[in-house]
C-alpha cells in the first residue's frame, strides 16, 4: 500500500533538531580525543540553545493547534510552552553539569548524550495523543536517567539509589502498561479521541475496568512524580546520584511525570473523575504532609531537598485532583502547570544553592554550614531567593505558584477543595520551618571552620541569575504566566 | 509644573513613597561595604526623601473628602486573575503612612552608629528599606493581593534582623533539647507564627473573591459588603480566617506569644519597627478590610473581639508586674495597648475606632520611643535586668529623664498622646453600637479601666526600679555613655510629637475622623 505521507516538518523542527544533537553528541565523542571532550559539553549546549529557536517560532504562529499523524500528535500552545520548559531546564541543567562532570573521572560524551534522550522523550510526551507514543515518551525520559543516577560507579550510595530506582522503574512501567492494554482491549484504539469515542459510545466511561486502568496508570505514574506512597525511592536516588541529575530528576522528570498525568486523565479519564479525583486528593494531601514532615527531619541538604520536592509534588497535584471531582478542567490544569514552571526555576535554584554550599564546605550536612553567607554573599542572597520562593514568601515567584493553586481549589467552593486548601496552608506553614533553617545556618550561624574560600564558577552564575530573575519576575509581574492560561484553554478546546 | 504635580497626585506621588526605599536598598546592594559612610547616607538621602515626598502627600490630600479614596491609581497588574495594581489613601491610612515614613527616617538616624554584632551597616540598611517599602505599600494598596504581598513583604527583613543582630544569650526553651540562642528561636518563632495566620488570610481573601464578583479590589469589595453581599456560614469562615491573620499580627490575646520573644530578642531599630508599624498592619487590616466587607459578621464577633481585648489589656499589664527583663516589660506593655486600640474597634461606633486610630499612632511613637531607650540602656549597662539597673537618672540623666517622660506618655498622662487612645476606647465600649450586647461591653470597659490602673502602676514600678534610687556598686567608676547626638537626634523628635499630638490629638482627627465616621454609618449605619 502506497499511502502519501506528509509531514509538517517545521511542527516538528524541535524535536528533530533535538535528533540531530543526540547524534551528533554521541559521534563527536567518539572522534574526539579525552583532551577536547569539552567540546561535546558545548555542542549539547549550542544544540538545546537553538532547539529553543522553533519554539519561539512556533509560539509566534501556531494559534490553532497543528495535528499529525492522524491525531497520534499534536503541536498546540500548551505543548509548545512546556517544550520550552524542558528545554531551558535541559539547559541549565548542561550549565551545572560541566564543572561536575569535570571535576571526576566521569564519562563525559555519554553524560550529554542521555540527558538530550530524556530531553527528547519529554518533548515526545508534550505533544503525544495516543497511548503508543506517551508510553514510549515516557519511557524515552526515564530510561536514560536510571543510568545517568548510577553514574558516580565507585559511590555504592550511588549504585544503590539507581538499583531501587531502575527496579521501581521498570515495575511503574509495567503498571503502566498494564493499564494502558485495559484501555486498549475495552475499546481497541489507542488514539485517545477514538478511545473517548468509543468508550462514550458503549456507554463504559464509569466502568469498573476503566477505573481500574487509571488507577494503574495512576500508580505507574505515582512513581515518576514521586507522591506518596510511591516516592520511597526518591530521596535514595537523589542523594546517589550526581546533583545535577538529581536537579533534572526533581525538576525535568517530575514535569514530564506531571504532564503524562495531566494528558491522560483529562483527555482520556476525564467522564470518571469524581472516583479517581478522591483518590487524588487523598494522595495529594498526605504526600503534603508526608514530604514535609520527613524534610523537617533532615540534615543531608540532597534528602531535604528530595523530600520538600516529594511536599511540592503534593501542591502541584492538587489542583488537578480537585479539578476531577469538579470537572473544571481548565483551572485546574493551568494552576497544576503554573505551578510546575515555577517550581522548575525555583527548585533549579535551590539546587544549584546546595551544589555551592556542598563544594564550598565539603559536608552533606547543613548544620556544618554555618556562616557561609558571610563568605559568599551572592550564595546567601541566592539561597533566601530561592529557598523563601520555593516557602512561597512573597514577593518570589513561590507565592504566585501556592496562589494559583489555593485559587483553584477554593473555585467552587467544594468541600474537597476546601479541605485540601487548608491541608495546603498548614503545609505552607510547616515547609517554612525547613526552608528557613538552610538561610538560618548559612546567614545567622557561626562558622565552625573559620572563613572558607567560597568559588562560584561562572556556568554555575549563569543558572543563578537567569532562574533568580525568573523567580523574582514571577513573582512581582505574576501576568507573564497569563499565557499559561491561554495555552490550558487551547489544550482543552483542541 | 502643572503636570508634574497632576502625575504626582494620580498615583506617583504614593507610588514614590512605596518603591523609592526599595529601588534604593538594591542600589546599596552594589555599593562596596567598605564604604560604610556612604551606605549609610544613601540610606538617610532615601528615607528623608520617602518622608518628605510623604509630607507633599499629605499636602496634596484633601482633608474635606478624608472619607474617599485619593491620590492613588488603578494599573494592570495580574489581568488572569483580575487584581490590580490599586493603589490610594484616605483619612484612616494618612496617619499610618506618614508614622511609618517618619519612624523609619528615626530608625536610620539610630543605626549610623548604634548597630550590635555583627554590625554590617550595609545589611542592616537595606533590610530597613526593603521593610519600609512593605510597610509603606501595605497602607496603600486598595487591592486584596497587592495588600497581602506587601503585608508578607515586612516578614523577611525582620525575619533577619532580629536573626542575625539579635540578642546572643543562650536559653532552653520549652520541648526543644537543646538551648538555644534567643534570636534564632525568636526569628523564626515570628515568622512562623505571622506566616500560619496570613497563609489563611489568604483563603479569606480568596473566599471574597469567588463570592464578589471575582474582584480583589477593596472599595468594591466595601461596596459589596455594605450592601450584603456576603453573609452565612461563608461569612462566618472568611471573617475568622481574616481575623486570624489579623490576630496574630496585631497581636491579641491569645496569639501574642510570638510579641515578647521577637521584641526582647530583636537588635533597638528591630524592636522599634515592629512596635511602632508592623503591629499597625494587623489593627489596620481589620479598620480597612475586616469591618468594612463584612459587617455583619464584624457585629457578631465584636462582643467576642472586646472579650479578648479586655483579656489582653488585663494579661499584659499583670505580666509586666512579674518582669524583671525592662525590653520584655515594654512589649508586655504593647499587647495591652494593643488590646485598647482593638477594644476601640470593637465597638464599631465612631468614637472608638477613632480612639483606636490615635491609639496606633500613639503607641507607635511612645513604644517606638520606649524601645529606642530601653535598647540604647541595655547597649549601655550590658544588661536589661531591672534588678541590677538603678539610678539611671544620676548615672544617665539624659536618658532617664527621657524615660520617665515617655514612660508617663505610655501610662496615659493627660496632655500626652496616649491619653486620647485609651480614655476614648474606654468611652467607646461604655456605649458600643446599638445591637451589641451591653453587659459584655461595660465589663470589658471596667476590665479596661483596672487595665489603666496597672499600668500605670506597672511603669512607675518600673521608673522605680530603674531609674530612682541610688546607683548600684557595680554601675560606680564605670564609664557609662549617656545619650550621643545620634540617639538624641532620634528621639526628641517622637517627644515633640507625643507633646503635640496630646494637646492637638485634632492633628490625627483631623484626617480620621470623617473616614471613620464614612465607615461606621455605612457600615453599620450607625
Amino acid at each position: 500500500m502506497e499511502a502519501e505521507i506528509s509531514i509538517n516538518y517545521l511542527a516538528i523542527s524541535t524535536e528533530l533538531i533535538v535528533i540531530f544533537t543526540i547524534v551528533g553528541t554521541i559521534s563527536l565523542d567518539l572522534i574526539l580525543s579525552k583532551k577536547s571532550k569539552y567540546l561535546v559539553a558545548l555542542f549539547a549546549l549550542a544544540g538545546s540553545l537553538i532547539s529553543f529557536i522553533p519554539i519561539v517560532f512556533q509560539w509566534a504562529n501556531y494559534s490553532k493547534a497543528i495535528v499529525l499523524f492522524e491525531g497520534s500528535y499534536v503541536i498546540d500552545k500548551f505543548s509548545i510552552i512546556l517544550k520550552g520548559l524542558f528545554i531551558l531546564i535541559t539547559y541549565l541543567t548542561f550549565l551545572l553539569s560541566i564543572n561536575f562532570i569535570e571535576s571526576d573521572s566521569y564519562y563525559e560524551g555519554e553524560y550529554y548524550f542521555l540527558l538530550l534522550c530524556s530531553l527528547l522523550g519529554a518533548l515526545v510526551v508534550a505533544s503525544s495523543r495516543d497511548l503508543l507514543t506517551i508510553f514510549i515518551g515516557i519511557e524515552l525520559a526515564s530510561g536514560p536517567m536510571f543510568l545517568l543516577s548510577g553514574w558516580k560507579k565507585g559511590d555504592p550510595k550511588s549504585n544503590e539509589g539507581a538499583i531501587k530506582f531502575f527496579l521501581l522503574g521498570v515495575l511503574s512501567a509495567s503498571l503502566i502498561l498494564y493499564g494502558f492494554s485495559l484501555l486498549y482491549g475495552v475499546t481497541g484504539k489507542i488514539i485517545f479521541a477514538e478511545i473517548v469515542a468509543s468508550l462514550s459510545a458503549t456507554g463504559l466511561h464509569q466502568s469498573p475496568v476503566i477505573l481500574l486502568s487509571a488507577i494503574l496508570i495512576l500508580a505507574g505514574i505515582g512513581f515518576k512524580i514521586s507522591v506518596v506512597p510511591f516516592h520511597s525511592w526518591a530521596p535514595d536516588t537523589y542523594e546517589g546520584a550526581p546533583l545535577p541529575v538529581t536537579a533534572y530528576l526533581s525538576i525535568s522528570s517530575k514535569a514530564t511525570g506531571f504532564l503524562a498525568l495531566i494528558i491522560l486523565f483529562t483527555k482520556v479519564f476525564f467522564e470518571s473523575g469524581s472516583s479517581w479525583g478522591v483518590i487524588l486528593v487523598l494522595i495529594s494531601g498526605v504526600t503534603m504532609f508526608i514530604g514535609n514532615l520527613s524534610a523537617l527531619q533532615q540534615t543531608n541538604p540532597i534528602r531535604l531537598l528530595a523530600y520538600s520536592s516529594i511536599a511540592q509534588a503534593g501542591f502541584i497535584l492538587a489542583p488537578l485532583a480537585v479539578a476531577g471531582i469538579t470537572g473544571n478542567y481548565d483551572e485546574g490544569v493551568y494552576a497544576s502547570i503554573t505551578y510546575l514552571v515555577i517550581y522548575a526555576f525555583m527548585n533549579m535554584g535551590a539546587f544549584l544553592v546546595v551544589n555551592i554550599l556542598i563544594n564550598a564546605s565539603d559536608s552533606e550536612n547543613i548544620y556544618e554550614w554555618g556562616g557561609l553567607a558571610k563568605d559568599s554573599p551572592i550564595t546567601g542572597i541566592f539561597s533566601v531567593i530561592f529557598f523563601f520562593s520555593l516557602a512561597g514568601i512573597p514577593p518570589l515567584g513561590g507565592w504566585f505558584a501556592k496562589f494559583v493553586v489555593f485559587r483553584s481549589l477554593l473555585s467552587t467552593g467544594e468541600i474537597f477543595g476546601l479541605s485540601l486548601g487548608v491541608v495546603g496552608a498548614i503545609n505552607a506553614v510547616i515547609a517554612l520551618v525547613y526552608y528557613a533553617r538552610i538561610s538560618k545556618i548559612i546567614w545567622m550561624d557561626d562558622s565552625p571552620a573559620g572563613e572558607r574560600v567560597v568559588t562560584v564558577p561562572n556556568t554555575l552564575k549563569v543558572v543563578g541569575f537567569i532562574s533568580l530573575a525568573l523567580t523574582v519576575l514571577a513573582g512581582i509581574f505574576p501576568g507573564i504566566f497569563s499565557n499559561l492560561g491561554e495555552a490550558s484553554a487551547i489544550f482543552f478546546s483542541s | 509644573m502643572t503636570n508634574i504635580l497632576e502625575t504626582f497626585s494620580n498615583g506617583l506621588g504614593i507610588s514614590l513613597v512605596v518603591f523609592l526605599p526599595l529601588v534604593s536598598a538594591i542600589f546599596i546592594l552594589f555599593i562596596p561595604k567598605t564604604q560604610e559612610f556612604l551606605i549609610k547616607i544613601t540610606t538617610l538621602g532615601a528615607s528623608v526623601v520617602t518622608f518628605l515626598l510623604s509630607l507633599i502627600v499629605a499636602y496634596q490630600f484633601d482633608y474635606d473628602k478624608a472619607h474617599t479614596f485619593q491620590l492613588g491609581n488603578k494599573l494592570s497588574w495580574i489581568e488572569s486573575i483580575n487584581s490590580n495594581y490599586e493603589i490610594g489613601i484616605d483619612g484612616i491610612s494618612l496617619p499610618l503612612l506618614l508614622l511609618s515614613t517618619f519612624i523609619s527616617v528615626l530608625a536610620i538616624i539610630y543605626s549610623f552608629e548604634h548597630l550590635p554584632e555583627p554590625v554590617n551597616p550595609k545589611g542592616m540598611m537595606s533590610l530597613i528599606l526593603v521593610l519600609e517599602t512593605g510597610m509603606n505599600g501595605t497602607f496603600v494598596a486598595l487591592d486584596l493581593i497587592l495588600f497581602f504581598v506587601f503585608f508578607e513583604l515586612v516578614l523577611l527583613p525582620m525575619y533577619f534582623m532580629i536573626g542575625i543582630w539579635g540578642d546572643r544569650t543562650v536559653r532552653s526553651v520549652a520541648g526543644l533539647k537543646n538551648e538555644i540562642e534567643t534570636r534564632l528561636y525568636a526569628s523564626i518563632k515570628f515568622f512562623v507564627f505571622t506566616l500560619f495566620g496570613s497563609a489563611f488570610m489568604l483563603l479569606g481573601f480568596l473566599g471574597l473573591y469567588f463570592r464578589g464578583n471575582k474582584t480583589f479590589s477593596i472599595p468594591e469589595l466595601i461596596e459589596l459588603g455594605t450592601s450584603g453581599a456576603f453573609t452565612g456560614t461563608f461569612a462566618t469562615l472568611v471573617f475568622a480566617v481574616l481575623f486570624l491573620g489579623f490576630a496574630v499580627k496585631v497581636p491579641m490575646w491569645p496569639l501574642h506569644t510570638w510579641l515578647p520573644d521577637a521584641h526582647t530578642a530583636a537588635p533597638t531599630v528591630g524592636s522599634v519597627l515592629l512596635a511602632a508599624i508592623l503591629l499597625k498592619l494587623g489593627s489596620y487590616g481589620f479598620v480597612r478590610i475586616a469591618l468594612p466587607i463584612l459587617p455583619e459578621q464584624a457585629k457578631a464577633w465584636a462582643p467576642a473581639i472586646a472579650i479578648l481585648s479586655a483579656i489582653g489589656i488585663i494579661y499584659g499589664s499583670l505580666a509586666c508586674l512579674a518582669q524583671t527583663d525592662l525590653k520584655r516589660l515594654i512589649a508586655f506593655s504593647s499587647v495591652g495597648h494593643m488590646g485598647f486600640v482593638m477594644l476601640g474597634i470593637s465597638s464599631l461606633t465612631s468614637i472608638g475606632i477613632n480612639a483606636a486610630m490615635i491609639g496606633m499612632v500613639a503607641h507607635g511613637i511612645i513604644t517606638g520611643l520606649l524601645f529606642f531607650i530601653s535598647g540604647s540602656m541595655a547597649h549601655t549597662y550590658h544588661t536589661r535586668d531591672m534588678g541590677r539597673l538603678g539610678g539611671n537618672m544620676k548615672l544617665l540623666p539624659k536618658t532617664g529623664a527621657l524615660l520617665g517622660f515617655t514612660a508617663m506618655a505610655s501610662l496615659g498622662l493627660p496632655g500626652l498622646a496616649g491619653f486620647w487612645g485609651e480614655f476614648m476606647a474606654l468611652l467607646g465600649a461604655y456605649n458600643p453600637l446599638s445591637g451589641l450586647n451591653i453587659t459584655v461591653f461595660r465589663t470589658s470597659m471596667v476590665a479596661g479601666a483596672i487595665g489603666t490602673v496597672l499600668t500605670a502602676g506597672y511603669l512607675l514600678w518600673m521608673l522605680q526600679r530603674v531609674n530612682l534610687g541610688e546607683p548600684k556598686e557595680e554601675w560606680i567608676g564605670q564609664d557609662l555613655h549617656d545619650a550621643d547626638n545620634y540617639e538624641l537626634a532620634a528621639w526628641i523628635p517622637l517627644v515633640i510629637l507625643t507633646v503635640l499630638i496630646g494637646v492637638f490629638p485634632k492633628l490625627i482627627f483631623g484626617s480620621t475622623n470623617d473616614a471613620v465616621i464614612n465607615l461606621v454609618t455605612k457600615a453599620f449605619g450607625g
